[in-house]
């Protein structure tokens, strides 16, 4: 079985691709039932296991089950996941919902948020604008039964202010803190988890502790959203369509599920490339959009201008580099820094941007994409030798528009060139400036002030931790 | 499977041990080349605790002295081992004890090949090719909790 | 005259430990070993024998697996089951510790220098193989990690003049690997061998590549040029390379080195059945189906498992290798031919 998860995963993977019932490390509690002292398990020939109890009928017995939240805090591997994420994460699990809509009466509302990248791969592969493509795929689940269509780009842009802020705060602390600079992009689930296993406790000071947009996309829904509706978080079913399939690791991290209301703020990631999705050829491809086809997405949570799909400047991958440096120049030193020009380094996948005044340097910001750059930060962070302020840091080469999770190249199409056009369409629609939406605006001056200055920190930041190595013996590989 | 949460394999069979060995004139008398034999080697392995039960490898039935052979003259011994259930994860651990024992026990002339009894355990192949590569087992030794759990299965049971 | 074999010097190389590898400097004159007792060894030759010159200590925390020289001579670089690779640089007899690469996840198994001298290869039980690159003030950065591999990769080693990497993996296959828009990829699969290849040597035109395994079994592959002969081993590749002849029948265990004289066009082999052996080409067969002899066969060379075989580059016949006896045993192959 090959592994979706992005290089980084894939490496930290120790073992072999694993499926979790047989190779897997994780201890397994079981259940100890008083007063049996002989067992007899009989195997049947499809591998199932059965106890014979003593008046010789057959008991079946249940398969161990791990987990997403058992691998993610699992020094081990990470790839055999997949198999659990099959299960639990999958477009199965949203027509399941979508079925029970149907045939019962006690309905959930689902509610689907669409990534700018998966609209600019779908985008790519039927030959439409970014914008339509967003707008087919609303129709299409619309069709489905999917009662909203939300837009990440909308929660981006809390994401990139928060972002902004945050780094702001910690340039002016770093003379009293070593660790607030430089402060390292959170957007990218791989490479948190990679941080999270490799790396602990050194690099994750560093980490920002901004939420990505999916994650304030589970705020928004799961709280805001649900207060206006009148519903539980557990009455709204939501989806993430995304350009990487360790979202939906992110999804499953414990820091994200709402205990009280037992339900996880994003309750299934899909991919833009889940074979399922592709079936909106049909649907993309179809004659003129007539009425059914035009709507937008719901202008509640979507970046919208007039007709339009917004995106944000710089990269592909959130322009995280291109936001904090314009922000922080105008901030910290008064300085319209408009021109940004990227150096490229080593390789395409390592960028660096200065700020210089008087042939000073004031900031000095880098992208690194790809395992091989992570290390090389990595390594120089810990030397001692990084010069950065802020690194937007993603695990795959080229960023998020090159996600694992993307439509793959058709036979005749090389890679490099697919992705070329998934990047011109998402910088055909027009950019946005974050502080310039007023909707966002009015949500922080409504929502968020209304619920404290604790509890809108808890909505739009998280925290990291680091997975202590397996402690005992009789789990290492070796 | 760690510490006492979980036994793969709760209720093993369990088989007698051996007698003790006779120890003959011949191999008393220090005067006579007294090649090693497959009772020797079987002696060695069998009193190994197994990695979760309180019982060791002969008990458990998982080495057994038909499955030891020796060749003293071409310095060569082959142990058979046995996991008590087709998906036993411990076959690897039990198999690096077996394994251990024996590097440390037999003159360094020996080469020592530890085996799964063929079609006794679902991954056969893949725990034999790991016992074969010794840059594998000695990296392995190498690290101080796998050696902590391997010099467990090798202590004398004190109970 | 009969081709012989002859040991001139026992050198007690790591004791009480294993020595598991030598390598010799550029010019001929130094021997490194290397052994699981973390230390790096220098041996010069003074007169008729060889004497430990410098000890490298304290850059590994476990068994320091393989050692190699740059092709200037000035730098030795060593991998270890730490993780790590050290970069010492020479300076009069001594060495310093001035670079460690870290990144891998688990043991670095080899660590190789590019004819250039300025990329370096790493690979490890990670699966991955690392390609590093060198500036003038020392810094190592990581230009591309490789995960070709599906399993433990065992050795890397480069062509002798161009930027061609080859590995050798617990997978039972070897990798080719070249520079392509900034990254290092996969360009070839060499598929033949059925258990681990444990090490790979390049003949001194870098033409054609040895390869050594637990299958007990050599293979030498051959580049195949574009538009000639039909038929190769390789799959899925820009490269084609393809077997074109098994040494089968000769070892009795384990082979876990192979070394091509670039002097002489022999093949040396260290063996897991103690035995050191030397095969030769017959000159009168087709070089697209080369026969090679077994010219000369030590039993028992070491007491233990042959782990390296390594000849001078300079001085033709001389050979070393080592064992897991601890031992390093200098050798001198004399052919009739």
């Amino acid at each position: 079985m090959a592994s979706h998860f992005s290089g980084v995963l894939q490496l930290t993977d120790l073992d072999d691709f694993i499926t979790p019932s047989q190779e897997c490390v994780k201890p397994v509690k079981v259940e100890k039932k008083q007063g049996k002292s002989v067992a007899k398990i009989q195997i049947e020939d499809d591998g199932s296991y059965f106890q014979v109890k003593q008046d010789g009928k057959l008991q079946k017995l249940e398969k161990a089950k791990i987990t997403l939240n058992d691998c993610l805090a699992c020094s081990g591997c990470i790839t055999s996941a997949e198999s659990v994420l099959i299960t639990q994460q999958s477009q199965d699990e949203l027509y399941r919902v979508l079925r029970q809509n149907k045939e019962n009466n006690s309905k959930q509302v689902v509610v689907v948020s669409v990534s700018p990248q998966s609209r600019a791969s779908l985008a790519a592969r039927f030959n439409l604008s970014s914008t339509d493509a967003g707008r087919r795929l609303t129709a299409f689940f619309k069709n489905l039964g999917v009662h909203h269509v939300f837009d990440t780009g909308f929660s981006r842009t809390f994401s990139l202010l928060e972002s902004q802020r945050e780094f702001v705060e910690r340039f002016r602390r770093s003379e009293q803190d070593k660790k607030s600079l430089p402060m390292l992009a959170s957007a990218c689930p791989g490479w948190i988890c990679y941080a999270e296993k490799t790396h602990g406790d050194f690099v994750l000071p560093y980490i920002s502790t901004t939420r990505s947009p999916q994650q304030v996309m589970g705020s928004l829904v799961k709280t805001y959203f649900a207060e206006q509706q009148g519903l539980t978080p557990q009455q709204i079913y939501h989806v993430a369509v995304m350009p990487c399939y360790d979202k939906k690791l992110e999804a499953s991290r414990p820091d994200f599920y709402i205990t009280q209301s037992d339900t996880r703020e994003v309750d299934c990631v899909i991919t833009s490339g889940v074979s399922e999705l592709e079936r909106t050829q049909s649907a993309c491809t179809g004659g003129s959009p007539d009425a059914a086809w035009s709507c937008l997405c719901d202008r509640r949570f979507s970046s919208v201008c007039g007709n339009e799909l917004m995106r944000h400047e710089g990269s592909g991958s959130g322009g995280y580099l291109h936001h904090i440096y314009t922000y922080a120049a105008k901030q910290l030193f008064g300085i319209d820094a408009k021109d940004i020009s990227y150096k490229t380094l080593k390789n395409k996948d390592f960028q660096e941007v200065t700020l210089e005044k008087d042939g000073a340097v004031l900031l000095r910001f880098a992208a690194t994409y790809g395992f091989r750059n992570i290390q090389n930060l990595v390594q120089k962070l810990k030397r001692g030798k990084s010069p950065y302020h802020f690194v937007e840091v993603m695990a795959c080469p080229s960023g998020c528009l090159n996600g694992g999770g993307q439509i793959r190249p058709l036979p005749d199409q090389s890679n490099k060139d697919l992705l070329q056009k998934v990047e011109e369409l998402y910088r055909a629609e027009r950019p946005l400036e974050p502080e310039d939406d007023e909707h966002v605006t009015g949500l922080y001056d409504t929502w968020l002030r209304s619920v404290g200055e604790d509890r809108a920190r808890e909505l739009l930041h998280t925290r990291y931790h680091a997975v202590e190595k397996a402690d005992s013996g009789l789990t290492i590989k070796w | 499977m760690s510490g006492s949460t979980r036994l793969e394999n709760a209720n093993p069979l369990i088989f007698e041990r051996s007698l003790e060995r006779v120890v003959t004139a011949e191999e008393e008398d220090e005067s006579l080349a007294d090649p090693i034999d497959d009772r020797e080697i079987f002696d060695l392995i069998r009193s190994i605790n197994d990695p979760e039960h309180p019982l060791s490898l002969e008990e458990l039935n998982v080495v057994e002295q038909v499955r030891v052979r020796v060749n003293d003259p071409e310095s060569a011994v082959s142990v058979e081992f046995t996991p008590t259930i087709p998906h036993c994860s411990m076959a690897t651990l039990i198999g690096l004890s077996i394994k251990v024992k024996l590097l440390r026990s037999l003159p360094h002339r020996f080469k020592i090949d530890v085996h799964i009894t063929p079609g006794t355990h679902a991954s056969e192949e893949a725990v034999n090719k790991q016992l074969a590569d010794k840059e594998r087992v000695a990296a392995a030794l190498e690290n101080s909790q796998l050696l902590e759990v391997v010099n467990q299965c090798l202590s004398s049971r004190t109970a | 005259m009969k081709d012989s074999l002859t040991a001139l010097c026992k050198l007690s190389g790591h004791p009480d430990s294993r020595c598991w590898f030598v390598a010799w400097n550029p010019s001929g004159t130094l021997l490194a070993s290397c052994g699981g007792d973390r230390a790096v060894r220098v041996w010069g030759r003074e007169g008729d024998s060889w004497v430990c010159k410098s000890v490298l200590q304290d850059g590994h925390q476990r068994t320091v697996r393989k050692v190699t020289w740059s092709p200037c001579g000035n730098y030795l670089a060593s991998a270890s089951f730490d993780a790590t690779a050290c970069i010492w640089r020479k300076k009069d007899d001594d060495f310093e510790c001035v670079t460690v690469l870290e990144g891998h996840e688990n043991e670095v198994k080899c660590v190789a220098w590019a004819p250039s001298g300025s990329l370096l290869a790493t690979c490890s039980r990670d699966k991955s193989v690392w390609v590093w690159e060198v500036d003038e003030e020392d810094e190592y950065e990581c230009v591309s990690v490789v995960n070709a591999h599906t399993q433990d990769v065992k050795h890397v080693t480069w062509h002798p003049t161009q930027e061609l990497l080859a590995s050798a993996s617990y997978d039972n296959t070897v990798r080719l690997y070249q520079e392509e828009d900034d990254d290092w990829v996969c360009k070839a699969t060499l598929e033949g061998h059925t258990s681990t290849v444990w090490s790979l040597a390049f003949d001194a035109s870098g033409q054609r590549l040895a390869s050594c395994s637990d299958d007990r079994t050599v293979k030498i592959w051959r580049e195949c040029l574009p538009g000639n002969e039909p038929g190769t081993d390789t799959v899925g590749s820009d490269l084609s390379w393809k077997c074109i002849c098994t040494l089968s029948g000769f070892h009795s265990r384990t082979i876990y080195d192979v070394a091509w004289c670039r002097l002489t066009g022999a093949l040396a082999t260290a063996c897991g059945d103690d035995g050191v052996r030397v095969f030769r080409e017959d000159p009168t067969s087709d070089p697209m189906q080369p026969t090679f002899f077994l010219s000369v066969h030590m039993p028992k060379a070491h007491s233990q498992d042959v782990n390296c075989i390594a000849w001078n580059t300079k001085e033709a016949g001389l050979l070393a290798s080592c064992s897991d006896d601890g031992e390093i045993i200098i050798w001198h192959y004399q052919s009739e031919a």
